[in-house]
């Protein structure tokens, strides 16, 4: 048993040769948000659909509020809610009737029914909306009424795949400012996306899988500075003229790296934090005649943070010969498929 | 803002199926034009009618329609009843809920019935003034009406269940092509019982005025209810998640039906010879059907609810256990118990009828062993199991034809590997013998192959349940 709302200990989930998560462990507390960030294919939905119950994993196990997922999983499905990536809609059902079937499916009768549906559909702004055919709404609405049907049953813990995904910005704003609510409602939100800095803003911590295994755990700084193995500081640089000319002048400079280009310029690493340093680059693109309109310091952000794990990951796989080997000697050859199409 | 149009008992599922399927347009479609069809006709029927048979003319005539709507249209709305919630992923949401798989499943198919039942009620009026017109054996045609809406609600067992599959063929093309021959073989008896008694026909054979006509219903009502089950079922298994385990309660309700099936034809009860082989083979072949293809992982709350009771309940589990491998052992041990009434009854039954028996017994493992071979996974295990049996069917009367037409059957012992060949073999031979040995040849190394692979399966899924439960 464990104090963590989800423990994952030596997770492995194979489907035939495919490794789709690789021994994977981490711990959530009560309470707290957790970002969950990879490639697509990383591993993410199958750890998740594991924690909700829906599958099963080849090896390994994983607790809800110390609740073996596997072993109980009628009792696992009282704590959680679930947002799946995807999902259709019904045909001929008002958003209203469509509440009214979840809550009778959880059990919810009479008097107490009509109370966990008022009080959901309140929170997630549902109710003008409440005679509308389900099928025929937006996605931030459709993506607004998924999660006041997870949220029937007052779950501790919020199991969240790609909310976000596909939402327009206001959309973003709303689902975003509902989660921070929930989080300050006490409940321990999983939430997988693949806007970083989204996560970073409203995450406690950031887990990030790739080829499924753990490659981080921690708070976004912690991810950044880690990460962080070249040194130097980013410069945006915006010119009046061509921005190609931006690229072109880096390439021939020592201790620049030219790292992206913008709309009318680029974004520059300077591999020193000596801020004379900076004013003498300055000075020199001005001398070799770039008509530079912006010169400013960036932090760091989690996509490059990200994007220099990966990096990183990958000259770590170049320079060892061989993968590490499997926790377990003997991981079952021929792993069974799921049982859901 | 609340909706009170459903009490608090009904199932969760048969509200919302009731809900969404009230307002269809195929339903109000159905239900409209039914009304508008049997009204204009009954009106055509009470203006000229001056024949003797006008009432029996009506009765077909509710009757032909009735049926098209529930026995053809009724049912195809189940095509698409599972295959919709898998697509938009919505069975997740749903099993994550009390709702078992089950559950689901009867939810969708009670909702069809309920709208089945609502039209069954609106013909009754028509019957009322059919029964103006004479000539009426009131019981027997209230029976018809009941058995041709207990049809329906089979037909829309097997169009629900099939529409978990995730074979297009099963789902949705074989239901398009069954239903409407069903229906237009319907239409035919309805013809022919007209010409050989009047409209009347039917209805009085199902009047139960006779005890062929009681056995006869009798077994009718109990091979619905049985199929509609099995059927169910299947669509069960295919959207269960893991930790449900539906397939021992199958398992022991087969058991069950298989052991009084043998008990009566152990008895003298039975007399016509023929009936019992066509009695096993109508209970055996689903749950060969979904026992030896049922993809099913044994996992450990399943697994410690048999060893709790230590040896007794391992060897339970070793029939009874979800899963192909011991869907094999349970399927060896219903062909041994559909052997006791033959072996008893020696005396009945001829070389015709255990070749029959043996060959039905090999058609129903050769598409178990071919999908085993195949390593097939998941849920196209059990339709491409039906779609092997089907194939092996059609392939079987293609070759007959062809050994028809060139008066030789030779070549088809080249095909003896596809046991419902053995059927025209024998059709075409004049010796028995040769097809009787080779049926059994066939079957025992069919169930040979299917035993070897199951018992490693078997045993293989042990070491892993073990594992996981010890790890160290």
């Amino acid at each position: 048993m464990s104090d963590a709302a989800i423990t994952v200990h030596n997770l492995y989930r194979f489907f035939g040769p495919l490794q789709a998560v690789n021994g994977v462990s981490f711990e959530i507390p009560h309470g707290s948000v957790c970002g969950f960030v990879g490639a697509n294919g990383a591993g993410k939905t199958t750890t998740m659909r594991i924690l909700a119950s829906l599958d099963y994993p080849t090896m390994g196990h994983a607790e809800i509020c110390g609740i073996n997922v596997i072993h109980h999983p009628a009792e696992v499905r009282k704590l959680i809610g679930w947002m799946p990536d995807h999902f259709g809609n019904y045909d001929n059902m008002t958003v209203l009737e469509y509440l009214d079937f979840y809550a009778r499916a959880l059990g919810y009768k009479g008097a107490e029914r009509r109370e966990r549906i008022d009080e959901v559909m309140d929170f997630t702004d549902l109710v003008p909306l409440a005679d509308r055919f389900s099928n025929k709404l937006s996605k931030g609405m459709t993506q607004r009424l998924c999660l006041g049907r997870s949220l029937l049953h007052d779950p501790q813990v919020l199991i969240m795949d790609e909310p976000a995904a596909g939402l327009d910005p206001k959309a973003r704003v709303e689902l975003k400012h509902l989660i921070r609510v929930l989080a300050k409602e006490g409940k321990t939100i999983f939430i997988s996306s693949h806007i970083l800095s989204e996560l970073g803003e409203m995450c406690d911590s950031l887990l990030f899988i790739n080829d499924g295994r753990i490659v981080h755990h921690g708070d976004s700084e912690s991810l950044k500075k880690s990460t962080d193995t070249l040194g130097g500081v980013l410069y945006d640089v915006q010119l009046d003229g061509d921005p190609q000319a931006l690229s072109d002048w880096a390439v021939l400079q020592p201790n620049i790296e030219f790292l992206e280009s913008r709309k009318n310029g680029g974004r520059i690493r300077i591999d020193t934090e000596d801020p004379n340093k900076a004013a003498d680059v300055l000075s020199r693109m001005v001398r070799e005649n770039l008509r530079v309109i912006d010169f400013h310091r960036e932090q760091r952000n989690l996509e490059d943070a990200f994007i220099d794990l990966l990096a990183n990951l990958e000259k770590d796989k170049q320079t060892v010969p061989s993968p590490p080997p499997l926790p377990q000697a003997n991981p079952p050859s021929a792993p069974p498929e799921p049982p859901l199409p | 803002m609340h909706l009170s149009d459903f009490p608090d008992r009904l199932s969760p599922m048969l509200v919302k199926e009731l809900r969404q399927g009230l307002r269809t347009r195929s339903f109000i479609a159905v239900f409209l034009a039914l009304q508008a069809i049997l009204a204009v006709i009954l009106l055509a029927a009470g203006a000229g009618a001056t024949s003797d048979n006008a009432g029996d003319t009506i009765s077909n005539i509710i009757f032909v329609f009735f049926s098209i709507a529930v026995i053809i249209i009724q049912p195809m709305r189940g095509i698409a009843a599972l295959s919709s919630e898998v697509k938009g992923n919505t069975i997740d949401m749903m099993v994550l809920t009390r709702l078992s798989a089950w559950r689901i499943v009867a939810g969708k198919w009670s909702a069809i019935v309920s709208q089945s039942a609502l039209i069954l009620v609106t013909i009754v009026p028509y019957l009322i003034l059919r029964y103006f017109f004479g000539g009426m054996n009131l019981f027997g045609e209230i029976m018809f009406l009941a058995l041709i809406f207990l049809s329906s609600a089979t037909l829309t067992a097997v169009t629900v269940g099939l529409s978990a599959s995730s074979s297009v063929i099963l789902r949705s093309v074989l239901p398009m092509i069954a239903l409407p021959f069903g229906a237009y073989s319907m239409l035919m008896m309805f013809m022919f019982s007209g010409m050989r008694g009047g409209g009347g026909g039917i209805a009085e054979i199902v009047s139960l005025s006779t005890t062929e006509s009681q056995i006869g219903v009798s077994l009718y009502i109990a091979t619905c209810a049985y199929a509609g089950f099995f059927f169910l079922s299947i669509g069960t298994s295919l959207i269960a998640p893991y930790a449900e385990n539906h397939s021992t309660l199958r398992r022991l309700i087969s058991f069950v039906v298989t052991c009084i099936a043998a008990m009566i034809g152990s008895t003298d009860l039975v007399t016509d010879a023929d009936v019992l082989p066509l009695l096993f083979t109508m209970i055996l072949a689903p749950v060969f059907a979904i026992s030896l293809t049922e993809f099913a992982p044994l996992v450990s709350p399943t697994y410690s609810r048999f060893t709790k009771f230590g040896l007794p309940g391992k060897l339970a589990g070793f029939f009874l256990f979800p899963g192909w491998p011991s869907g094999v052992f349970f399927c060896a041990l219903l062909s041994l118990i559909s052997a006791i009434p033959f072996v008893l009854n020696d005396h009945s039954y001829g070389d015709d009828h255990y070749m029959y028996g043996l060959i039905c017994l090999a058609s129903l493992l050769f598409p178990a062993v071919v999908v085993n071979l195949l390593r097939t996974q998941g849920a196209q295990r059990v339709s491409n199991y039906v779609l092997f049996l089907i194939a092996s069917g059609v392939i079987t009367a293609v070759l007959a034809g062809i050994a028809e037409s060139m008066s030789s059957k030779g070549f088809l012992w080249l095909f003896l590997w596809i046991p419902p060949v053995l059927f025209a073999l024998e059709e075409m031979s004049r010796s028995g013998d040769a097809v009787l040995i080779a049926s059994v040849a066939i079957t025992l190394i069919l169930f040979g192959i299917l035993i070897v692979m199951a018992l490693a399966a078997y045993r293989k899924s042990l070491v892993e349940i073990e594992k996981s439960i010890n790890p160290q």
